[in-house]
């Protein structure tokens, strides 16, 4: 199949899952303003206790788009975070060039603080259980040791400043290299990344837990956390692979980044589309298998109404068509396959926590809200000012890397004057 | 084995890499098809300047695991759904969660058969003598040379046209290896 075939398959695709996601997003439109306004989750199957009232208002429709949007965000700054650790655990080269634009995004968890605290303030509004008397619910109970406010408010804190601290000092450390040159840095640093790799499991595991799984606090899945961690990842990939593309062509990072960074992000995109599959199969198929009322509730809502659709989009759209498109080896070289490809994953991505999210308040279907947009255009507005800001105050890369020579030397010999191709 | 002494190839040693990544570029440029270039390390951007495209290794991967993934579904569905159907804790006849993890291992297992098999058959190996170990110098691809090897069979090839392009190119020791 030629490049151009390719691409025009991967166009269709593309073009087939946007006219899905419109028209059930339609649908969905007209199926929820036939249901009312009012509604109420019950998934009170076989006695388990799981069921919350919500009464949906207006406010609660913010702050659940708000949730959505800071959830689809934190992907990105937890994602740059592994991808900056997972740099100097494995000592690195090719990601040298790109690790700037990491650590910056990285950086950004002070300021996921700030926009967390409307959902710090109005926790009661989103999350059900914080109303709910533990000695009348067993499940709520149970967990009491983590799911009270108190332990809830302080908890959430603490991780933002976990990982504010890793990736400050990850990014400190880089950034005085760059005026000193000195390698004990590039020690340092790796010193920071075996440390913060288990803390940042435990904490994005942990965040996960609380600001999305507990909408439905009385589920139980150990895959959750990993869950989380695969989607981040996938977007923060995407979002890698354009921002890289985007500063080699418009100047920064134009001498040190060559096809090899741009085709490893594609590669490593490619296995996170598998491994994110993996996951979500896994903790679905596990549910389905054993068939008990106290883990099934959960999916059993997300097949309701609309609900099932987005279930058939993530599962063909977050898997399928990326796996597809992404699986040839020039097709992650190809522009025309990837830029709108990344699109298509952010689209997913936001899919994808709309899934987790969204069903507690609207039980019947998907439903889209003016709201989703504001909170998404206006959190991202914040975090990419600041990133901007960041991007040029700084070198557009870490300028004294040891590695840094390694990294852009595409040819271990110099390339031949005459018909060579240089990357 | 009748002794035939027909030319197999034309090969020159080459001393630092950078001299074969620049005689491979020439070669490539002439117009050969079927030649190839032996160096005792992988030197990155070779397959550039040698024109080589993306191997097609990949298109029996793709269809071994295809064929796994089909034989995986269709098998637990004809077992469980249709020769002998038994109701397996409520599950449905057939379903294709519990019939996944069967078809996935399959996908794998005959994509990576296919990724194998695939990979001797356009190497045409498993090939037990290869002409070109019967050259003395030729041992050293393995140590400290880089060597260039254009069989006699190439469309492009001709006896003196060739053995200049190859010494224009910085080509040391050019000389024949008999089939």
């Amino acid at each position: 199949m030629s490049g151009r075939a390719v691409r025009r398959l991967a166009w269709c695709l593309l073009l087939v899952g946007l006219v899905a996601v419109f028209g059930f997003v339609a649908v969905g439109a007209a199926e929820h303003g036939a249901t009312g306004a009012t509604t109420t989750v019950d998934a009170n199957l076989a006695g388990v206790a799981t069921q919350i009232q919500h009464e949906y208002t207006l406010w609660k429709q913010f702050l659940y788009s708000y949730l959505v949007a800071f959830m689809f965000f934190l992907s990105l700054c937890l994602g740059s975070l592994f991808l900056v650790i997972l740099h100097h655990l494995f000592d690195a080269a090719w990601s040298v060039p790109t690790r700037r634009m990491l650590e910056h995004i990285a950086s950004l968890a002070p300021v996921m603080l700030g926009l967390f605290l409307p959902i710090l303030i109005f926790a009661p509004q989103i999350y059900g259980w914080m109303n709910v008397d533990p000695h009348g619910d067993h499940a709520l109970l149970a967990k009491s040791v983590l799911f009270n406010r108190p332990a809830w408010t302080v908890v959430s804190v603490g991780l933002f400043l976990l990982w504010w601290l890793f990736s400050w000092r990850l990014r400190s450390h880089s950034l005085a290299q760059d005026k000193d040159g000195a390698a004990s840095h590039t020690l340092a640093m790796r010193k920071w990344a075996a440390g913060g790799i288990f803390v940042f499991a435990i904490s994005l595991t942990l965040a996960a837990i609380y600001w999305m799984k507990s909408l439905q606090h009385a589920w139980f899945s150990t895959m959750y956390g990993v869950y989380y961690f695969a989607g981040s990842t996938w977007v923060t990939l995407a979002t890698a692979y354009v921002l890289a593309l985007y500063l080699k062509k418009t100047g920064p990072l134009k001498d040190v980044v060559h096809k090899r960074q741009i085709h490893d992000f594609g590669v490593l995109l490619f296995a996170f589309t598998v491994f994110y599959a993996y996951i979500h199969f896994s903790q679905y198929f596990l549910i389905w298998n054993a068939a008990i009322p106290e883990e099934t509730f959960w999916y059993v809502l997300r097949e309701t109404g609309s609900w099932w659709d987005v279930g058939m989009i993530i599962i063909f759209g977050h898997f399928f068509v990326p796996f597809l498109c992404l699986l040839r080896i020039d097709a992650k070289l190809s522009m025309t396959v990837m830029l709108p490809m990344a699109a298509w994953i952010w689209l997913m991505h936001y899919m994808d926590m709309q899934f987790n999210v969204m069903p507690v308040l609207h039980p019947a279907g998907m439903s889209l809200h003016i709201f989703d947009v504001i909170c998404f255009v206006g959190i991202g507005l914040v975090l990419v000012t600041i990133f901007r800001r960041w991007f040029a105050a700084h070198p557009p890369y870490p300028l004294r890397d040891p590695r840094l020579k390694e990294a852009i030397t595409h040819h271990e010999v110099k390339p031949a004057p005459a018909g060579v191709e240089t990357h | 084995m009748p002794e035939t002494n027909t030319p197999y190839a034309l090969i020159a040693e080459f001393e630092t890499a950078a001299d074969i990544m620049n005689a491979a570029v020439r070669v490539r440029d002439a117009g050969f098809r079927r030649w190839d270039v032996h160096t005792p390390y992988p030197i990155h951007g070779m397959d550039d300047a040698m024109g080589l495209k993306n191997s097609k290794v990949g298109w029996f991967t793709f269809f071994g695991g295809m064929t796994g993934f089909t034989t995986g579904m269709t098998m637990i569905w004809w077992m469980n759904k249709w020769d002998y159907p038994v109701v397996v804790g409520g599950k449905p006849l057939f379903s294709p969660m519990f019939a996944f993890p069967v078809s996935y291992e399959l996908t794998i297992l005959l994509a990576s058969f296919g990724t194998l098999f695939g990979m001797l058959f356009l190497n045409r190996l498993p090939k037990l003598y290869n002409p070109l170990l019967k050259s003395r110098t030729f041992a050293r691809f393995s140590n400290d040379r880089f060597f260039i090897a254009i069989q006699c069979d190439d469309p492009k090839y001709s006896g003196t046209e060739t053995r200049k392009l190859l010494e224009e190119s910085g080509g040391k020791q050019i000389h024949f290896v008999e089939d």
